[in-house]
């Protein structure tokens, strides 16, 4: 309950920061103000609203779910972040930042339409944006839910409003099929997110960035002094991680060892003794009712490292007369099982692929992605339009490197600890944080301090929703609404429809993620994939090369994002489940680079050359 | 890139943005070249072997990540601070909107 008190003091200031966004930004034209806070974004507010969007719930959520999973191994994956803040930051922010002033642009699509004279180049983009922009905005609603049903959980109030929900919703098409906690934090959570945002607009996002960037560094490093306490130092957690093999699927079944009477429900999580020695923890809930002895069919986990058994077996409850016995198939890692030392070196333990979880080709290709398809994103890009100096730029990107090195590199550090402390999480690994945030603050006495903990991932979370739902919006008010629809709408009309479509869009994300997909990293990674490939090479040549033609535009963004599309549709069709299809070892971003690059460079040089007064304006003497 | 406009008709601030773009892919290749090198050669596939500690941690992520990263940490703030030059970045022209 302390921690809920805290979580809710967090969200009073976010509230009252938008308030004061408000009133800050009254005195301004709308548009500008709305969508890119009047373009004078200072040092502070530009490094934080960058670390923060960049920092999304996939760093949150499911990075900790990723190291926990695999070990070591995924210091190797996100090492890409040691030049994010050069790259990412630097490549495109000058000139972008150039262009769109001389362009008078205040979205992407708008900027690339002004920068080629051409409406095609805009309303493709404007589609794009759209399209790949709602695949994030529902991975990050769904991330949002889930931080609130781990904090809300068995707070009696909440429970009852659950009930009293699912009783209203049953038989309502579509929505009354939802879980009944998930679809109250998904409400409650994207209410916040949609008031605030259309509130305060960009101004009131960013301010938010700022205090959410804050909260994330303080909750890591907090974790990290707390895990390296309660772990006994690194070192002997590194040992421990040494010595461990990865644990097995299995299907038991679970009998009855005391008198056949009342029922017995048994959790998702409950540790339970095997008949023949060792652990199991429950994949999902089970029940052995009365008058029965026995039931089976039950999924669960069973360990296999000695001394974690032996632990573990500490927490299998004395009072309870059941114990499991393995009945039907085992599921093994198809890369490390049974072989110690694979939680600390390359490539990692994996489920599904017998090469294990990364091997050469794939590390390189992160590399590359975390860098260009970074650099690649709208939603990074409006930012980069909306600092005020170079100054401001130059010492953002030495805050945005500081701060890097202080959140990644000791997440790999406490979560791979979080193995050591927590073992059995993958039953549910996408809960690993606010599980890490709870256990170490209670060992440590101050169970008020979980709330801000989980703060930090809901902070990651909230600031990038709340940048996405702008550029969704911006995308249709802007851009399709003032440039083809109405070009001479009053600043009254505009004002209006930006925060109905503000709300519209976020509704519509609400609604359809009321049935998640499963894989939420998945999910992320594929939507800045075909963002980055829609948007990194194209705007590249459009701010680096004046011989880029509105045709080589075209050609290049639709190239791109197809290539992303079709090898998730064969990996799809490939290993049964939404993911990517790594062609010769390599992610689908780096094939999507070298298809629009070719495509720009084949149609600008056969196309018609842009016209000298474009080139003068956007390269000559600027 | 080739470039069919003359280097006159360029402005200053491009030819400066230009030279800074092609530093930064460098720095790219060269930090993805040791990371992907190193950990490659003393990383992958070694389960099974003790693992070598420093610090707490595998040597191989302190020689394959940790120190690169302080030097990409020092290399951008030598980047940011003295290599990339300010920029006027203009005035903001119309943006077409009501006021």
């Amino acid at each position: 309950m302390t921690a809920l008190i805290s979580f809710a003091i967090y969200l009073g200031v976010v509230f009252l920061l938008a308030f004061f966004a408000n009133r800050v930004g009254k005195s301004k034209s709308f548009l500008s103000e709305y969508f890119l806070g009047s373009k004078s974004i200072g040092l502070w507010a530009f490094a934080f609203t960058y670390a923060a969007t960049a920092a999304s719930g996939g760093s949150f959520m499911g990075f900790p779910s990723l190291i926990y999973t695999h070990g070591w191994v995924l210091a190797w994956w996100i090492a890409g972040y040691m030049v994010v803040p050069m790259i990412a930051l630097g490549l495109l922010a000058k000139r972008l930042n150039q262009v769109g002033r001389i362009a008078g642009a205040i979205t992407i699509p708008e900027l690339l339409r002004r920068r080629f004279d051409s409406s095609l180049v805009g309303n493709v983009a404007t589609l794009l944006v759209v399209f790949f922009m709602f695949f994030f905005l529902m991975a990050q609603f769904k991330a949002g839910a889930q931080i609130m049903a781990t904090l809300l959980e068995g707070v009696d109030v909440y429970q009852r409003i659950v009930v009293a929900l699912e009783s209203a919703t049953t038989g309502i098409p579509w929505i009354g099929a939802a879980d009944g906690d998930y679809l109250l934090c998904l409400i409650v959570f994207a209410v916040s997110v949609i008031v605030y945002t259309t509130f305060g607009g960009f101004r009131a996002v960013v301010w938010t960035d700022v205090m959410q960037g804050v909260v994330m560094g303080i909750g890591v490093i907090i974790m990290l002094a707390l895990v390296w306490k309660q772990v006994g130092g690194f070192e002997s957690a590194t040992r421990q991680l040494d010595e461990m093999t990865p644990p097995r699927f299995v299907t038991v079944e679970l009998t009855r060892t005391g008198e056949t009477g009342k029922e017995i429900r048994l959790p998702r999580g409950e540790w339970l003794a095997l008949e023949e020695g060792g652990v199991v923890r429950l994949k999902s809930s089970a029940t052995i009712a009365s008058g029965e002895d026995r039931v089976g069919g039950v999924e669960a986990l069973e360990l296999t490292t000695p001394s974690e058994i032996e632990r573990m077996k500490q927490l299998v409850d004395p009072d309870l007369e059941v114990v499991a016995r393995p009945a039907g198939e085992v599921e093994t890692y198809a890369y490390g099982d049974g072989r110690k030392g694979v939680y600390v070196h390359a490539p990692g333990p994996s489920q599904e692929n017998p090469a294990g979880f990364l091997g050469v080709m794939l590390a390189l290709s992160f590399f590359a992605f975390w860098n260009f398809s970074g650099a690649g994103q709208p939603s990074y890009m409006v930012r980069q339009m909306a600092f005020r100096d170079t100054v401001t730029l130059r010492r953002s990107m030495v805050m945005v490197a500081f701060y890097f090195g202080m959140i990644y590199f000791p997440l790999v550090l406490i979560f791979t600890c979080a193995r050591v402390l927590l073992p059995g999480m993958e039953i549910h690994p996408d809960r690993i944080m606010p599980e890490m945030a709870a256990v170490l603050t209670e060992n440590a006495g101050v169970p008020w301090l979980a709330g801000l903990l989980v703060a930090a991932p809901f902070a990651a979370v909230m600031s990038s929703v709340d940048s996405f739902l702008l550029l969704v919006s911006s995308g249709v008010v802007r851009d399709v609404y003032q440039e083809s629809i109405n070009p001479r709408a009053s600043e009254k009309q505009v004002k209006r429809l930006s925060y109905w479509v503000t709300v519209v869009v976020g509704i519509l994300g609400v609604l359809a993620v009321l049935h998640p997909p499963q894989f939420l990293q998945n999910l992320i990674v594929f939507a800045s994939a075909g963002l980055g490939a829609c948007f990194l090479m194209p705007m590249i040549f459009a701010l680096y090369w004046p011989r880029t033609t509105a045709g080589g535009m075209v050609a290049g963004m639709i190239g791109g994002g197809t290539v992303i599309l079709i090898l998730y549709l064969v990996g799809r069709i490939v290993n049964g489940k939404f993911g990517e299809y790594l062609l010769l070892g390599l992610h689908p971003f780096v094939w999507s680079v070298f298809v629009s690059t070719s495509l720009i460079l084949f149609f600008s040089r056969r196309g018609k050359p842009v016209s000298p007064e474009l080139r003068k304006r956007f390269f000559g003497s600027a | 890139m080739e470039e069919p406009t003359s280097q006159d008709e360029l402005g200053a601030s491009f030819r400066q943005a230009r030279k800074e773009f092609w530093f930064m892919i460098g720095t790219w290749v060269v930090f993805a070249a040791w990371t992907t090198g190193f950990n490659w050669l003393f990383a992958s596939g070694r389960d099974g072997e003790s693992v070598h500690i420093i610090f707490g941690i595998p040597s191989w992520v302190v020689l394959g990540v940790v120190v690169p990263w302080i030097l990409a940490l020092s290399l951008t703030i030598w980047f940011a601070m003295r290599f990339m030059k300010d920029t006027d970045l203009g005035e903001e022209a119309g943006t077409g909107e009501a006021e």
